[in-house]
């Protein structure tokens, strides 16, 4: 009985913490902005609304350390979960702009009010046994249920009741714990002082970075699209939670905040730029799980508090000044500037890192300036080597060999060519090995988890290796390819265009090979027209519909434009079923017309009796998944 | 990243910084490997987010991926017993080793940037490029020469060693001058291996020669660090050494030229490693090893086993025409690093550090962890190999098998990445703020 009591303590602070975190996420951050919008709260007024939540939260963050020692701390917990659930359930009300403030100041003081207070009795509601676990899977659990999509996109007043009822449920989770002795606090795993000044800063970037993605459409539409995105989002939020948890349970606050600002950092300066705003929504989750774990579990476990007073008052400091305070100034940075200056996520990381990097060098000064001078020292010997290949190749396809190489493309694709094997007939011919040894270095690869690519010239044109290269899925459906349109931006892509169209032998006899055969026998009796033409859907149409994907984006430049179905089946009666699945197979040389070596030899022999039969009913004119 | 443990009857005892470091860096890079690896698996199933990606694309993240798991998990906790077996730990080298250990992974991270930057030599497993051509091969030298200082100590102050261990130990100091350069060298773009004409891979003779080094270090490990046993079976040694160095001939006599796996002089070359998959066990039991190193020491020999006879297995004609450039190669590689030298490092680790290697790798949720999933992979991936042998599109062409196999790939990387984590939080543990306090109050009471 009493270890089910322990772990219900566990859970009964994680709950608290992920309560209290959900409330300020969803609503105080989010749906009560929206409210206010919806009730025609704008600019100036919204400020002053915005500042009565500031207010309020600073006011209560700085006086409840006073009232932790004088109350209990059930009815204090109630008390903050009653304020939070009215702000809530008052905001669907239609406001007005002082009923806005008054609603505002409630919000922020309910919540200063919960937050100091569950921090300052958090060693008692999160267990013995793992009790900074618990506070960061609380906040885990917090930052995944608001990125839940349902939640997500749900309207503000949903998300305003959302938020309402889980205070609610908080009231009725049991706040009075059997009083325990005060464990006597280790030493601070990391300085007050310090401390504050890095949440000051982890705040204010995430604010910043908070706001001006909410307030700019690119960047919005590029870190939060589509419920997968979402639910990535989520699914980082949590892991780098727990991870988090788990270092600071062995008192790594350096390290936790360090992570935080690095991620918070990068993502800040990809921000910069909104084509790269994918890439800062991977960073930007695990940044802001990373300190919001820290913000809780610094103040409740590990700032050297020797009294619940004493813990109630730093908390109330943190989040009076990293809180709210700095909050507010990251929110005014996005408003002014509309980006975090490189500068600031210079000072933000120099805040943070500095005295960690100090204390690194103090304890680790040798290591440091080990790797220091032997860095230095290789980077003389590199550029004194006469041999640094620093020159770029003259040959377009040279310079892309240069990009298949640097894109470890051979970690995917061989270039070789078995000879006697299935392989020779898919992506023939065989090269000698003499040829093969000739090359510097040889690209054989190792793994095929795309086809070979030794002959690749011979079976694709440049147009279809460019539109591969860019979408892949587009061509191919479903394919695991990644796309590398980012090397189209420069001349990388068409650099590396030339190199496969490159690759090449011409030969004759596999022209023979190809030409001399056919599906066999069971192929043609496993075959239908029914299966050709949900074939043509997936791998045709996009080059061969009008409205497909790939026919309309690159309609200039075919060199033989792709015939449109009534044409196809005016060639195709011209020829025979063997020839026409030799067309599917191989491809046309010297057009755009790809090989289809991966189908099988029935769904080849399938296409060919679809193509050869005439249309007895309107033809797909759409694409289906492409 | 000094390690303490507690004992029960000493209070706290010091575990080598050298030692402890290089497993502590190990185990990061271990990590950090698999969460990489984790993260291309999720790719492979959701190839719309390697959009996220940017300019770090797929390819880039495999080679660090790669690189990282071999010279770093692979290579530090060898370090590790190198530091043991040249005494590196005493002396004036002693305050060498873990600066030498920082020196390793720092030019890892410079070949991380450089692959992550695009910069590769084209060569898998030997991409250093560019500035990290040079620098890692710098830091193997400066490793070297902790090495050789210590072993010139250890002759001219040391306890006397036979004759045997001076000579072997210098043979190494020699072999091991060699490394950097050779890297160095390997790394350019010119020279490759022979090659196999109906495969496009090894040859049967270079198999041979890289499987009779990794048996030959096998041979030499328990020798530098652990003490024999049960001399009445010490035939096995004399008998595995007479049989290696009778290989050996067997290698030369085959020669170094293109050749194909058909040829039978190159597939009954690699047949004849089938011997160890005895030998190796029978030649561990002669030792005395902790109690610890049970649990690992067993999983080493049964992927060992099931390493040499698949291995076998997968170069006769026939088998390997079927497997090649396949998942089931793949999988065969993940049983020799993921399988195999994972559980013998993690065993060779616990060996070196005795409590402090325990509490790293011993726990019992993880370890299940890491080798089921790994078995799990292993498995899947021959049957996937063995059907992609006879359709090449298996692997790239959509369906539901398809799709499946790669979920299942995503669970067991998230089982091994979930082991590391643990191995890595527990080294976490054992070297935070918190044991510097103990750090202090051990120096103190030592004083």
């Amino acid at each position: 009985m009493r270890r089910a009591s322990e772990r219900l303590d566990g859970w009964r602070g994680a709950a608290l913490v992920a309560i209290t975190y959900v409330y300020f996420l969803i609503f105080a951050q989010f749906a009560f902005l929206a409210r206010l919008g919806e009730c025609g709260v704008a600019e100036t007024a919204l400020k002053t609304v915005m500042a009565a939540m500031a207010a309020g939260g600073v006011l209560f963050s700085l006086l409840t350390p006073a009232l932790v020692i004088r109350f209990a701390a059930a009815r204090l917990l109630r008390f903050g979960l009653a304020a939070c659930a009215l702000a809530a359930l008052l905001s669907l009300a239609p406001l007005n702009y002082p009923a806005a403030i008054a609603v505002a100041f409630l919000a922020g003081s309910g919540l200063g009010l919960l937050t100091i207070t569950v921090v300052s009795h958090l060693p008692r509601w999160a267990g013995r046994r793992n009790p900074v676990l618990m506070a960061g899977v609380g906040a885990g659990i917090a930052y995944f249920i608001c990125n839940v999509p349902a939640v997500f996109t749900a309207s503000p007043s949903s998300q305003a009741l959302l938020a309402a009822l889980l205070c609610a449920a908080g009231l009725l989770l049991p706040a009075e714990v059997a009083e325990t002795e005060e464990v006597p606090a280790p030493a601070a795993a990391l300085s007050f002082r310090l401390a504050l000044l890095s949440f000051a800063a982890l705040v204010w970037l995430d604010s910043a970075a908070f706001y001006i993605i909410q307030h700019t459409a690119a960047l919005k539409a590029g870190t939060w699209m589509g419920d997968l995105h979402l639910w990535a989002n989520a699914c980082i939020h949590l892991a780098a939670a727990i991870l988090a948890a788990l270092l600071l349970g062995s008192r790594r606050v350096s390290l936790v905040l360090a992570a935080a600002v690095l991620a918070l950092g990068f993502a800040c300066i990809l921000l910069h730029r909104p084509d790269l705003s994918l890439s800062a929504s991977l960073f930007y989750p695990a940044g802001v799980s990373f300190y919001s774990v820290a913000l809780v579990a610094y103040p409740a476990f590990l700032s050297g508090s020797v009294s619940l007073r004493d813990r109630a008052r730093r908390a109330g400091w943190i989040y009076a000044l990293a809180g709210w305070v700095a909050s507010a100034l990251g929110i005014g940075m996005g408003q002014h500037l509309g980006e975090v200056p490189v500068l600031f996520v210079a000072i933000a990381g120099a805040v943070v890192l500095v005295p960690a990097l100090l204390i690194l060098l103090h304890t680790r000064t040798r290591e440091a300036a080990v790797a220091a001078l032997a860095a230095v020292l290789a980077f003389i010997v590199w550029r004194m080597l006469p041999a640094t290949p620093i020159a770029v190749p003259a040959a377009a396809a040279e310079r892309g060999r240069q990009v298949y190489i640097s894109e470890g493309c051979i970690s995917c694709h061989s270039q070789y060519v078995r000879p006697g094997t299935a392989d020779q007939l898919m992506w023939g011919p065989v090269q000698s090995l003499e040829q093969v040894h000739q090359q510097s270095p040889p690209l054989i690869g190792n793994r095929r988890q795309g086809p070979d690519l030794a002959e690749i010239g011979s079976r694709r044109s440049p147009l279809w290796l460019k539109a591969h290269l860019i979408a892949p899925a587009s061509l191919s459906s479903d394919s695991p390819m990644p796309s590398y349109a980012v090397l189209f931006r420069d001349g990388r892509g068409d650099d590396l265009v030339a190199y496969m169209a490159s690759l090449a032998s011409r030969d004759s006899a596999q022209a023979q090979m190809q030409a001399a055969w056919q599906p066999p026998e069971i192929a043609w009796q496993s075959a239908s027209a029914d299966d050709g033409a949900t074939l043509y859907k997936r791998h045709c149409s996009t080059c061969h519909d009008s409205g497909g994907e790939v026919r309309q984006q690159w309609a200039a430049q075919f060199n033989h434009f792709p015939k449109d179905p009534p044409a196809m089946h005016a060639y195709a009666g011209k020829h025979s079923r063997a020839q026409l699945a030799q067309v599917v197979r191989f491809g046309i040389a010297g057009t755009d017309m790809p090989g289809h070596e991966f189908l099988s030899e029935g769904e080849i022999a399938s296409l060919a009796i679809w193509l050869s039969q005439s249309p007895a009913q309107p033809l797909p004119l759409t694409t289906e998944t492409h | 990243m000094e390690g303490f443990v507690k004992n029960a009857e000493t209070g706290f005892e010091r575990v080598s910084p050298g030692v402890s470091s290089a497993a502590v860096h190990a185990i990061a890079w271990l990590t950090l490997g698999n969460t990489i690896g984790l993260m291309l698996a999720v790719l492979l199933v959701l190839p719309r987010l390697n959009s996220f990606l940017g300019e770090w694309t797929y390819g880039r993240w495999m080679m660090v991926h790669m690189n990282v798991l071999l010279f770093g998990w692979c290579s530090l906790p060898l370090i590790g017993f190198l530091f043991r077996v040249y005494g590196a730990e005493r002396g004036v080298t002693a305050q060498w080793c873990r600066p030498a250990v920082w020196l390793w992974s720092a030019a890892l991270v410079a070949g991380s940037c450089s692959w992550l930057s695009g910069e590769s030599s084209g060569k898998l497993f030997l991409d250093w490029s560019g500035y990290s051509r040079v620098f890692f091969p710098a830091v193997m030298f400066g490793l070297w020469v902790v090495l050789a200082l210590a072993f010139v100590r250890g002759v001219r102050i040391g306890p006397k060693a036979g004759w045997a261990a001076v000579t072997a130990k210098m043979l190494g100091l020699v072999i091991l001058l060699a490394v950097p350069f050779v890297i160095y060298t390997a790394s350019g773009p010119g020279g490759y291996p022979y090659i196999n004409p109906d495969t496009g891979g090894p040859t049967g003779q270079s198999q041979l020669e890289s499987s009779l080094g990794i048996v030959l270090l096998l041979l030499l490990l328990p020798l530098g660090i652990a003490s024999i046993k049960m001399p009445t079976r010490r035939g096995i040694l004399p008998l595995a050494w007479t049989v290696l160095i009778v290989q050996a001939m067997l290698c030369a006599a085959l020669g170094r030229a293109d050749a194909s796996h058909r040829a039978p002089g190159q597939w009954l070359g690699v047949s004849s490693l089938i011997v160890w998959a005895a030998l190796v066990p029978a030649y561990y039991n002669l030792f005395a090893w902790r109690a610890e190193t049970r649990r690992w020491r067993t999983a080493f020999l049964a992927w060992w086993i099931g390493l040499v006879v698949s291995g076998c297995i997968f170069f006769l004609p026939g088998v390997l025409d079927r497997f090649k450039f396949t998942d089931g190669l793949v999988g065969h590689s993940l049983t020799a690093v993921a399988g195999c030298l994972t559980a013998y490092l993690a065993f060779i680790l616990i060996e070196l550090t005795g409590d402090y290697g325990a509490r790293l790798f011993n726990a019992t949720w993880s370890f299940y962890a890491w080798n089921l999933g790994v078995l799990a992979y292993v498995l899947l991936m021959t049957v996937t190999g063995w059907i992609e042998g006879a359709h090449p599109e298996f692997t790239f062409v959509p369906g539901i098998a398809r799709n499946v196999a790669y979920w299942i790939r995503v669970l067991t990387g998230a089982a091994m990445l979930a082991a590391s984590l643990d191995w890595m939080l527990a080294a976490i543990r054992m070297t935070g703020p918190h044991v510097a306090a103990i750090s202090t109050a051990v120096d103190v009471e030592a004083a």
